[in-house]
This record gives structure tokens, C-alpha cells and sequence, in this order.
């Protein structure tokens, strides 16, 4: 985002904090980021309707309390979301799920030697639900939200580096269980 | 295994899959109503406090009433033993 977009979204949102129906312009930018980040959580597009709902109740009965602290907007709503979704889970004692999209996973692997197949694919499910579910929550939003470390450290409640490391480990890993490249340079 | 799961999705997530679970006139709705059940806890809470320091401010009146009433006035007899 640039500066005056920046500028531009901190005046719609102190006129939300007068006038309830202009979060609504919030509401339509970022709802399908929102839901979609809940879906890859539940994997359910019900469940992930209802948290987004009551994400974005919980982010109108609060704006009053927002102040601009060098993050984006979305960063507070995607904090909200989460707490929304660990709550979910808290309650039900479930897995948390993570959904992820093949055509994503193919985008950010390049494959060297092997064949992208079925085979690989599942190794790579085993591999993945192996790791630390922090660090699964932090490779999402690092390659699948685009997230920058310090958004992440923002909505996951973690210092900038502790998501680096977490980043980094992961995708040392992979690079050697799968002799996989890895397109990332941030 | 860890303590989640991670499912592979086949299809693209699309801008269709969430339009009609978009609505802000339920979120504003929503709103509405918590806020209807926040300022109603609110004042219920003033009003329990009003009660309670009410009721502890009777109380009090009424042990120091107790106190200073004559008749039931605590008195010390010092009896000297005879050895």
C-alpha cells in the first residue's frame, strides 16, 4: 500500500468511527481476503461464513479503540479473524485444519529432478503436518496471504524475528527432505 | 502427527464461493444488538453497585447504632483475690 492509500483508508476510518455505515466500505474491501483467510483455516464454507461475520461485528464494535500503529488496516482485521478462529477451535477441542490450494503450492515449488505427482504431494502433506502448527500458521500467511514479517509478527503475537526463524527452518527443510527449490527471496 | 491438519484444496478460492455469505446490513445488525446487550449489562452493573453500597451503608448505620446504645454497654469489674 502507498502512503496515500494509506492516508486515504485512515479517513475512512475515522469516519467509521462517527458513522457505522461507512465501515461498510472496509467491510466490502476486505471481506473476500478475510473469508478466504478463514476458509484456509476450516476448510468449511459455512464455518468460515459465521467467524467472518462475527470477525467483522467484533472489528465494528471496536474501531473506536483503532490507532494506526505503522500496519495496515487489514493487519487488525486479519488479527481479529484469527483470534475468531483459535476461539473456534478452543471451544470445539478440534484439529485446527490449514487448506491450502494446489495451484498455490505448484506456484512457489519448482520442481528439479523429480515428477510433480500424487506421491509428492502427499510426502509433502506428512511433512507439513509434522511441523509445528505456529509454524504452519506462519508459512500461510508468509506465501499464501503475502504477509510481510512484521504483519505477521503483529497478527500472530510474535517478535518480527521469531517468524523469520520460523519461516527460514521450515523452508531449510524442505529444500533438504525434498530437494525442492523454492521460489522466495523475501 | 501434529495438532492440526492440512488438507489440499483442488480448486482456486474465488470471489463467488464467499458473495453470499456478504451481507453488512447483518453486520450492522449484529452490532446493534451487542451494543443493546452492553449498555444493558451496563447499567445493571451500576445498578448492583448502587444496591450493594446502599445495603452496606445500612448495615453499618445499624452495627454502630448497636454500639451506642446505653444499657448494653461492655463493662470491666476488677476483682481483687484475697490470698
Amino acid at each position: 500500500m502507498t502512503e496515500d492509500e494509506i492516508r486515504k483508508e485512515l479517513l475512512v476510518i475515522e469516519r467509521s468511527k462517527k458513522d457505522r455505515q461507512v465501515f461498510g466500505e472496509l467491510y466490502e474491501k476486505y471481506f473476500d481476503r478475510i473469508f478466504n483467510y478463514i476458509l484456509r483455516q476450516t476448510d468449511d464454507e459455512e464455518l468460515a461464513g459465521d467467524l467472518c461475520s462475527q470477525a467483522f461485528v467484533n472489528a465494528l464494535n471496536n474501531i473506536g479503540k483503532y490507532e494506526y500503529r505503522g500496519f495496515p488496516f487489514s493487519a487488525w482485521l486479519y488479527k481479529i479473524a484469527g483470534n475468531e478462529v483459535n476461539k473456534h477451535y478452543r471451544k470445539n477441542r478440534g484439529k485446527k485444519i490449514f487448506s491450502i490450494e494446489e495451484l498455490k503450492v505448484r506456484e512457489l515449488v519448482e520442481q528439479t529432478e523429480e515428477g510433480w505427482d500424487e506421491e509428492l504431494i502427499n510426502r509433502l502433506l506428512v511433512y507439513m503436518n509434522e511441523l509445528p502448527t505456529d509454524m504452519v500458521q506462519v508459512l500461510e500467511l508468509r506465501f499464501f496471504e503475502d504477509k510481510d514479517f512484521k504483519e505477521i509478527a503483529f497478527i500472530l503475537d510474535m517478535t518480527e524475528s521469531g517468524a523469520k526463524m520460523r519461516t527460514y527452518r521450515a523452508l531449510d527443510k524442505l529444500r533438504t527432505n525434498f530437494n525442492l527449490k523454492v521460489r522466495y527471496n523475501g | 502427527m501434529g495438532k492440526h491438519e492440512i488438507r489440499i484444496r483442488r480448486q482456486r478460492m474465488s470471489a463467488r464461493g464467499s458473495e453470499r455469505f456478504r451481507n453488512y446490513n447483518s453486520i450492522l445488525k449484529q452490532h446493534d444488538e451487542s451494543k443493546r446487550i452492553k449498555t444493558i449489562t451496563r447499567i445493571f452493573t451500576f445498578f448492583f453497585i448502587i444496591v450493594a453500597l446502599i445495603l452496606i451503608f445500612v448495615v453499618v448505620s445499624r452495627w454502630e447504632k448497636k454500639q451506642t446504645e446505653p444499657g448494653k454497654k461492655s463493662s470491666i469489674k476488677i476483682v481483687r483475690l484475697n490470698t
